[in-house]
């Protein structure tokens, strides 16, 4: 019988094997893949997200349970048709025109995918046309954008800008993130929300879906 | 110019005035009239900025750009420049154990290394204090060789390979920092961010353990290493004392009190004015009463020093540098 404790486990300590070897008794069992997801594996990563933030777990620890955690949905994904997907939301996220620092786009991108959202990583140096064509071809729950330097990070305002023009901005959340960003700047250009670190984004995300 | 650092850092902690060392670069280079492009790709134009900010404001020291990329380049990363911001690394060099096997440590000759020693010589021939010269840490060359993110996962998955990486990057640093103490500047602030992001324990495994080694190698008492990690919020400060440095340099994510509290009383504990919203977004009159509350609190602790919590970004308004500077000679005069 599936260990579903073991499950939970796994993915908290960040352990790709026997989080991978549960899942396929889960497959093997016919379980309900969906509960599941919800009732461990979600809750795993809530659980280690709680541990980032009392500062008992660190950014490598969050990236091993995310990896653990997308390990397993990658193997239950096929076995869901027919129900909800197994996809708590679609984030576009990418560093904006002219910067091509990606190191803290990707950790956030990885913890996202981990968290269970789908993401679609367009990458670094992305032109507001270039959001723009990919908001309108993916119709992301929410737009992330990434800056590290303080010239590039009114870029984003001109992003946000656009999608208005384009009246494309009721249609997506706009999270904004990066060292030099705070949450006044987030506020003054116009984003729905700001995060400092890759936890705090995804508890960010789930906010503005109002995901529990 | 050759100085006792031992002695000149005794000075510090002796002398009833608090000194400042920010970060601070870009705002010579805008003094200069030149691009941040042509600052890290010409040791003359680096030289010049950091003169003209050595001569224009009261620092007790001068730094150096804080350019994280001049390392990886080396090894043959790719680089992209643009005008007016310090470069990126773009993808990544080396992803197999294979691929870490066969990565060549670099000489010194390689890409900008010789512009940035360059800067450095001429710096310290012409300083009237001390010169404090820059380089990376281990651990963040690692992530930009390796990828940041592949790097934080592979340190449990393959540690083996990423030590193999951390000893070639260790080695790489080593050369660098003894070339940099021989072009005669007095010390060097080892940037090691990404270490912040790790536990204490990793810290030290990861990272500290290896800029020990380098401490070991170059430290002396005409040559200082101060330790940088803007990453750390308090939780690998312990492991940042283990390298054995000379100073450690905080960022604005940390308590400054609390950092003041776990550093040894010898050595010199610099920060955390935030360069951003502070330097770069505050009002003068902010940024004023920030550095003069940041003084005020840390006026306990004779090995302060004020500084900003990481390198100063280009655009600064020169007003906000001169009430930094103001808040300082305000708050000493108050102290006599």
């Amino acid at each position: 019988m599936a260990e579903l404790d073991k499950l939970f486990d796994s993915i908290v300590a960040g352990k790709l094997e026997p989080a991978v070897e549960v899942t396929g008794q889960i497959i093997e069992e016919r379980l309900d893949i969906q509960l599941i997801i919800n009732n461990y594996m979600i809750k795993a990563m809530e659980e280690i997200g709680d541990r980032f933030q009392r500062q008992q777990a660190y950014v490598p620890e969050l990236l091993m349970a995310a990896r653990a955690m997308k390990g397993s949905l990658d193997l239950l994904k096929p076995h869901m048709k027919g129900e909800k997907a197994a996809t708590i939301g679609k984030i576009v996220i990418g560093t904006v025109f002219g910067d091509l620092h990606d190191i803290g786009k990707n950790l956030v991108a990885s913890m996202f995918e981990g968290c269970g959202f789908e993401v679609v990583n367009v990458g670094v140096n992305i032109s507001a046309a270039k959001f723009i064509e990919t908001v309108k071809q993916e119709k992301p729950d929410i737009l992330c954008l990434s800056a590290l330097l303080t010239t590039t990070m009114s870029y984003m305002k001109v992003v946000i800008e656009e999608l208005e023009k384009e009246g494309l901005r009721n249609q997506v959340k706009i999270m904004v993130g990066g060292a030099p960003v705070n949450d006044l700047f987030a506020r003054q250009i116009g984003a729905d929300g700001y995060s400092n670190n890759a936890n705090a984004a995804v508890i960010k995300a789930k906010e503005l879906l109002c995901i529990a | 110019m050759k100085i006792n650092m031992k002695e000149w850092i005794a000075s510090l902690l002796a002398s009833g005035e608090r000194k400042a060392i920010p970060v601070m670069t870009h705002s010579g280079i805008e003094l200069l009239g030149r691009t941040v492009y042509d600052a890290v790709t010409s040791g003359d134009i680096h030289y010049q900025a950091v003169k003209l900010l050595a001569d224009k404001y009261p620092s007790a020291a001068s730094s150096v750009i804080m350019d994280l990329t001049v390392e990886a380049e080396a090894f043959g990363a790719e680089i992209h420049y643009s005008e007016d911001a310090v470069p990126s690394v773009v993808g990544r060099l080396v992803a197999t154990p294979e691929e870490v096997e066969g990565l060549v440590i670099p000489s010194l000759d390689k890409a900008r290394v010789p512009e940035y020693i360059k800067a450095s010589r001429q710096i310290a021939a012409d300083a009237t204090k001390p010169v404090i010269a820059g380089c990376i840490g281990p651990y963040s060359l690692a992530g930009r060789l390796y990828d940041m993110s592949e790097i934080m996962m592979a340190m449990y998955i393959e540690p083996d390979c990423i030590k193999m990486l951390l000893g070639k990057c260790t080695e790489f640093i080593k050369r660098y920092c003894l070339a940099l103490k021989e072009a005669g500047v007095n010390g060097v602030l080892i940037a090691e961010p990404a270490a912040g992001l790790l536990s204490n324990e990793a810290c030290r495994e990861f990272s500290s353990l290896y800029v020990r080694e380098i401490v070991e190698a170059v430290q002396d008492d005409y040559f200082s290493v101060f330790l940088h990690n803007c990453g750390n919020t308090g939780q690998c400060t312990e492991a940042m004392v283990y390298t054995g440095a000379s100073g450690y340099h905080f960022g604005n994510g940390i308590d400054m009190l609390a950092a003041l509290e776990q550093c040894p009383k010898n050595v010199l504990v610099m920060g955390n004015i935030d360069p951003v919203s502070m330097f770069k977004m505050a009002s003068p009159q902010a940024l004023y009463d920030k550095t003069l509350d940041l003084l005020t609190r840390t006026a306990a602790y004779p090995n302060f020093v004020l500084s900003s919590g990481c390198d100063t970004p280009p655009e600064v308004p020169f007003e906000n540098i001169e009430m930094f500077y103001q808040a300082l000679a305000d708050f000493n005069q108050q102290r006599k």
